[in-house]
């Protein structure tokens, strides 16, 4: 696990180089090109259709579900190109766990949930798989509120505890980038926070990227944030820089509510 | 980048907002020039109206407060939205200082009419001049949008610096040389003081005008650039 290495961290942990992607004929991102550091909160944003939860899929090839899609450019996770032919998309996954914006629990229990990942990999001892619940569950701060009811399913927990419930679903195979996509989208305002305080927590484990259409949301819990528009990079930096004195007139309009 | 915020209310909240800091920052400027001119003019009235308009500059004080407070709660401003509301409050202290300044300066006017007319009390007026234009300067930048002029006001007032110095000499001296109006000198050494740290409350505005339009922090900043 990344963060587990004594080295410092990687400045380029995530490493997206001149990339383009195309939807059939149509082109959705630009030359996009940045690098995204270890161990920190990195914030896509922009309006819908600017292509940042395209960019994010493609961190982990969920886009090559999609027929006629095409690329150029190259994304390259602690210096190993996603599209390296040694590199195995299934291994690829493991690397890279996603939260998606509506809670998405299999119909089954908590503990099966947490588990699953470990159970299609054909990892079935108990002691490991128990030891894989109480970690996760701890890590996604669930583990008080669910340890004596392990057992049941998965769809009786609120609607923050499913969505924090997926997340230590995402990170039980202790992958070393979290990806997340608008994951407070669906929940109250007061899940909201224990999300972001779990995001703040999790970055000293994993890369964390991270969509949101909250301006609030990328300022309180990202270190960096980068700003799409139309497909392309417009902005991208230090997030208090970014939201206190965006250098891109296009930045400034977004994030204080005049674009057109 | 459009001008217009997408939200109707947000507009018209930081249009409110800039007109108060400037309607105060007129009823401040109007005080300073009526208490200098009761001075001169040993106007009692003109004196006693500075001193109770000064209540009007602290409720405007407690207004604009209270409309940065509502944007910040309300909007959430960033960026130059957020500057703008940040140095529009800070600003209003430095104009209810301004404002204390006249008060003062009002009733000192007061108190030397009391007395037979002093022969050079006009020494002011120069000291005065030149705190006057800084004040309007930096009124004007943060009006206009205008960087640069706000910059430049820290400079020009080390001039007002070196006036004032001379005339606090001048009339130092005066008392030195055991004249008997003692009293009315020591009000004028007060009022040419209070001329001279306006002078540095405007400066003080220009530097919250330079962060809100540039984003740069010139307080206590040698180089003084944007």
């Amino acid at each position: 696990m990344s963060a587990t290495t004594a080295t410092m961290p990687r400045p380029d942990f995530i490493h997206v180089e001149d990339y383009n992607f195309w939807y059939g004929q149509n082109q959705v991102l630009f030359d996009i090109d940045m690098e995204i550091p270890e161990c920190q909160v990195t914030a896509l944003i922009g309006p819908s259709g600017c292509g940042k939860s395209t960019l994010l899929r493609n961190m982990n090839r969920m886009n090559d579900l999609i027929d006629g899609v095409s690329h150029k450019g190259d994304i390259r996770l602690n210096g190993t190109s996603l599209y390296d032919p040694d590199v195995e998309v299934i291994s690829l996954r493991k690397r890279v766990g996603m939260v998606f914006q509506k809670y998405n629990p299999f119909a089954k229990s908590i503990y099966e949930n947490v588990v699953f990942s470990l159970r299609v990999a054909g990892r079935g001892k108990r002691c490991e798989l128990d030891e894989t619940v109480e970690r996760s569950l701890k890590d996604a701060a669930l583990w008080d509120e669910v340890k004596d009811r392990l057992h049941d399913s998965a769809f009786g927990l609120s609607g923050g505890q499913q969505q924090r419930l997926c997340i230590a679903r995402a990170i039980a195979n202790q992958p070393e980038i979290l990806l997340m996509d608008e994951p407070c989208a669906a929940l109250d305002p007061l899940a909201t926070l224990k999300i972001e305080e779990l995001i703040t927590t999790l970055k000293k484990q994993f890369t964390i990227v991270i969509v949101t259409h909250n301006m609030e949301q990328a300022t309180r819990c990202s270190d960096r944030t980068a700003f799409l528009y139309m497909g392309k990079l417009v902005e991208y930096g230090d997030t208090l820089q970014l939201f206190g004195n965006p250098k891109q007139k296009d930045t400034e309009a977004y994030i204080s509510g005049r674009f057109s | 980048m459009q001008n217009t915020h997408i939200l109707h209310d947000f507009n018209e909240a930081i249009t409110a907002l800039r007109q108060e800091v400037l309607a105060m920052a007129g009823q401040a400027r109007l005080n300073l020039e009526r208490a200098v001119e009761s001075l001169l003019t040993r106007n009692v009235d003109l004196a006693n109206a500075v001193i109770g308009d000064d209540n009007e500059v602290d409720e405007m004080e407690r207004k604009v407060d209270r409309l940065g407070m509502e944007i910040l709660v309300r909007f959430h401003p960033v960026a130059s939205d957020l500057r703008l509301v940040l140095s529009s409050m800070k600003i209003s202290i430095n104009l209810e200082r301004i404002s204390d300044h006249a008060t003062s300066i009002a009733k000192r006017a007061r108190k030397m009419a009391k007395n037979q007319e002093l022969p050079d009390v006009n020494i002011v007026e120069q000291v005065y001049a030149m705190s006057d234009q800084l004040l309007r300067d930096a009124i004007t930048a943060y009006n206009n949008h205008d960087a640069a002029l706000a910059l430049g006001l820290h400079e020009r007032d080390k001039e007002l610096n070196r006036v004032y110095k001379r005339v606090s000499n001048t009339l130092t001296q005066r008392i030195e040389e055991g004249d008997e109006r003692t009293d009315d000198y020591l009000h004028l050494i007060f009022v040419v003081r209070s001329l001279e740290r306006i002078g540095d409350l405007s400066v003080n505005v220009g530097e919250d005008t330079v962060f809100m339009e540039a984003a740069k922090d010139v307080r206590h900043d040698e180089e003084r650039q944007i």
